[in-house]
């Protein structure tokens, strides 16, 4: 009996397909439902950032490095800022330091609840993202209230921030650590022990330490797969020296060690805010500097911080002039995208949904 | 190794290949030059005190008067980051793919090629993919790249 | 009882004397009898559809901790009523590489089909259109059709998408129709008729505990595969693979919109209450129930299995396609026809009943 014959066909997911998170379009080689190829196309949200850089002083380049990482503005600007002080050697207020770490903690957890909930969405559970966004509602709260905006903030200045934290800030945010520490064996009960569940994620797209490496892999993903590096501790910025966390990880590198690691760093996170909200010092918030007329002396730097997807780094040339000769940023999700085509493969197109998902990938910072 | 330590570690150990510049404020930056790029590479990842395994990141730069590349390493294993310097010719910017070292390299390369116009050898997929399929309106991040008044869609045409 | 005397069947008995009365001769009598009753058939579970879509949102709403549609009436009421406007005055968006028969029959198959099986359900006490001695197997033949339309949807759509999702219905449908009805079989060899009104008959008496479902073990596994098989059938979350938003955009549906998709969507509500209620006939013990009259006992217990259902689809992920097809041929098949062996020999040994 001579072997079935099939036929290979081509599917093009996206660029606006449900499960792949904006505008990334994938051009899937299938069997049926197998999935033989993958070929991502990128550049559909390309707003040629890097150029526009070049083109505004360095002040004016923070606003738009909240379109870089919407989904976390808070590490995006930060990581500018950060990388420019340190160039400049502009010191910065202690207390504005705590309230960044609060902003980049509480904006770490913002993300993460979004990638809990639309992760579950895309393997069939729409339940858990009405969760999921129910309490990252209290943080863009806690946002809307110090800087007044909700997704794009614009919040860190090179020098400090833009606003202090009104009176009633403290409490609100207490209270909202408390409440997503109570809601969080929620999340976990609807899903962590769920036979469904389990079965679409585990040994679903495994990703060994190794091949993570080479691929310049970084974050939750790259811990998720037994790699214990966070940037946070090997190369402390800002206050992260002088907290108390753990670095969470997991051995398997499949989408449900992905899934339960966001969730474990949630914890730490909300630990991190407690911490900061104690030793919070009084004091200034923003060292002036003239927007303007600031000019870092010559020289380069590559500056990086670890953010909600993984190593988020921004390469900065100065020539001594008001505006930067060269921004090269670096988004994680670059990298992780480059390795799909690698892992889905021989699954079917229900593993590619899902290891998407745990891939936690957006596409302004890959397109920039 | 502390920043200093690897610094002169380096140095010593790459006699000759690398030239130790001062405008890298953070990282310790080597100038590399070109043909020795994948030797240097080599090395770097492989060497027991160095195990740069990690490639963070690769930046074209037009300064105006030459084009560079900079090469982000990073050793996961002994938690040192160092920045690698190509300089390239105005003329005739070609550079040798590092994939076979590190596989990250391949979409940074391409958008070099992309964007700069720099010639990435053996890179074996230089497509478009950032820009348009049919652009042709030169390489943008180049510093003497004019943009175009506006771009005619073709399919908007007929 | 007061109650009693609101039996629904006292409503056509008039109507049908008062036509006779009129001096209308048969067969006339007969085509203008089962015209009303169709109509009214059709007109009743178009509302119940509606009510369904309205309803699920309000649960789906609650689980989530939210409210669900509040704006239209009392809690959002007419919520659906104006939603079906909208779909109705959409307009029709055709691609042209469309297969045109094909595409266009589809949704209406679909419609037609999620409607017929209703002849044959016994919504209350003599409340029947059409007491078949074949009843049960009507509707199993009947459901099918659903596939049929469900294909034809992706084929005729000329997108992969939906080919892929009408292809996914047929190889699911086809699975799962293997454990329902060997589940159905079972409660066929308890009754020993497949008339549905024989059925209902013989879960009467003794309060309540004369329902096929308290008919321990093989009427409670019989109930439960069944309603496993139901959910596949119907299409619904954790079975939703043909129209599974997240991978294959919406399946089957992918190219239809205005009325064609409402069809669709109303048909999958209907097929809903459908197999709820012949899960309610068939194990719950139909209209029987002491007090109430016959038509609420069935509403009622039709609306919980719905419930069921609608749980379901909001608690739970989506299976994979294969873990899908392994679940029904390696857990499911082997299960029930255990089940109705054993409940057969059980039968035949007369230790039970």
């Amino acid at each position: 009996m001579s072997k079935l014959r099939t036929e290979e066909f081509t599917v093009n997911m996206g660029p606006h397909h449900p499960s792949t998170h904006g505008v990334c379009r994938l051009i899937l080689t299938m069997d049926g439902e197998k999935v033989v190829k993958i070929e991502p196309v990128i550049g559909y949200l390309h707003r040629s950032m890097e150029k526009i850089c070049e083109n505004r002083t360095y002040a004016q380049c923070v606003p738009l490095m909240d379109r870089f990482e919407y989904v976390t503005a808070m590490s995006a600007e930060y990581v500018f800022v950060n990388a420019v002080e340190k160039l400049a050697e502009v010191e910065v207020p202690e207390r504005a330091e705590y309230l960044r770490v609060i902003m980049l903690e509480l904006n770490r957890i913002a993300s993460h609840l979004i990638f809990y909930g639309s992760t579950a969405m895309d393997i069939g559970a729409l339940t858990p993202f009405i969760y999921g966004l129910r309490e990252r509602e209290l943080i863009i709260d806690l946002f809307e209230m110090t800087c007044g905006q909700r997704l794009t903030y614009n919040y860190m200045k090179i020098g400090g921030v833009s606003h202090d934290i009104p009176k009633e800030f403290i409490p609100k945010c207490r209270e909202a650590v408390k409440i997503i520490s109570e809601k969080m064996s929620d999340y976990e009960g609807l899903l962590n022990e769920n036979p469904i569940w389990l079965a679409r994620t585990k040994n679903i797209g495994v990703l060994s330490a190794d091949k993570a490496i080479a691929y310049g892999v970084s974050g939750p993903i790259l811990r998720a797969s037994g790699v214990k590096y966070d940037i946070r501790k090997n190369e402390p910025y800002s206050i992260y020296d002088r907290l108390d966390f753990n670095i969470p990880t997991r051995p398997n590198g499949d989408c449900y060690d992905r899934y339960c690691l966001r969730l474990d760093e949630i914890r730490e996170s909300l630990k991190i805010i407690s911490q900061a909200l104690d030793g919070l010092p009084e004091g200034d918030t923003l060292k002036k500097v003239n927007p303007f007329n600031f000019r870092p002396p010559a020289g380069e730097i590559y500056s990086r911080i670890e953010n909600s997807r993984g190593e988020m780094g921004v390469y900065i040339v100065s020539d001594g002039s008001t505006k930067p000769l060269r921004v090269k940023m670096r988004g994680s999700s670059y990298n992780h995208i480059q390795i799909i085509p690698e892992l889905a493969p021989g699954g079917l197109i229900a593993d590619l949904v899902a290891i998407f998902a745990t891939f936690d990938v957006i596409m302004p910072e890959v397109d920039r | 190794m502390t920043r200093d330590e690897l610094k002169e570690y380096i140095a010593g150990h790459l006699e000759g290949k690398l030239k130790p510049l001062d405008s890298g404020k953070f990282n310790p930056l080597f100038e590399v030059i070109e043909s020795d790029l994948l030797t240097v590479a080599q090395v770097l990842r492989d060497d027991e005190n160095l195990k740069f395994d990690f490639l963070s990141c690769i930046s074209g730069i037009d300064t105006g008067e030459r084009f560079e590349i900079i090469y982000s390493l990073t050793s996961l294993a002994k938690n040192h980051r160092l920045e690698l310097k190509v300089v390239l010719s105005r003329e005739n910017p070609e550079v040798e793919s590092v994939q076979g070292i590190w596989p990250a390299a391949n979409w940074y390369e391409r958008e070099i090629w992309e964007l700069y116009g720099f010639d990435i050898k053996n890179h074996g997929n230089l497509t478009r993919f950032l820009l348009a399929d049919d652009w042709d309106q030169g390489y943008p991040l180049r510093k003497d790249w004019d943009a175009p008044d506006f771009v005619r869609f073709p399919e908007l045409e007929r | 009882m007061i109650l009693a005397t609101a039996e629904l069947i006292g409503i056509f008995k008039w109507l049908h004397g008062l036509l006779v009365d009129l001096g209308l001769k048969e067969p006339w009598l007969t085509v203008v009898v089962y015209g009303l009753l169709s109509v009214t058939i059709f007109g009743v579970l178009c509302l119940i559809a509606l009510f369904l879509v309205w309803w699920e949102r309000k649960i789906a709403g609650h689980i989530q901790q939210r409210f669900g549609p509040m704006r239209n009436g009392w809690h959002g009421w007419y919520q659906t009523v104006m939603d079906a406007l909208k779909l109705l005055q959409k307009e029709d968006i055709l691609v042209d590489t469309r297969d045109r028969p094909v595409f266009f029959w589809a949704p209406v198959i679909c419609f037609v089909a999620a409607f017929l099986a209703y002849i044959v359900i016994p919504f209350g006490k003599g409340l029947i259109v059409a007491d078949l001695n074949i009843g049960i197997l009507y509707i199993i033949a009947i459901t099918t059709f659903t596939v049929i339309s469900l294909l034809m949807a992706g084929w005729g759509s000329h997108n992969k998408y939906a080919l892929l999702g009408g292809m996914r219905s047929a190889a699911q449908v086809v699975s799962y129709e293997v454990p329902m009805v060997a589940s159905i079989l079972t409660v066929i060899i308890f009754s020993g008729s497949l008339s549905m009104v024989d059925i209902t008959e013989s879960q009467q008496g003794n309060f309540i505990f004369n329902w096929f479902i308290f008919r321990p073990p093989f009427g409670i596994i019989a109930f439960i595969t069944y309603i496993i098989a139901a959910t596949a059938e119907a299409n619904r979350t954790p079975f939703d693979i043909p129209e599974a938003e997240q991978e294959l955009v919406a399946g089957f549906n992918i190219e239809y919109s205005g009325m064609k998709f409402a069809m669709f969507f109303l048909a999958e509500f209907v097929n809903m209450f459908t197999v709820s209620a012949i899960a309610t006939t068939l194990f719950l013990g139909g209209w029987n129930g002491p007090l109430l009259p016959s038509w609420l006992w069935f509403l009622g217990k039709t609306l919980l299995v719905v419930l069921l259902l609608m749980v379901f689809r909001w608690t739970f992920p989506r299976l994979r396609v294969d873990q899908l097809m392994e679940f029904a041929w390696k857990f499911l098949v082997p299960l029930t026809f255990a089940n109705l062996i054993l409940a057969g020999w059980m039968k035949y040994a007369g230790w039970y009943w």
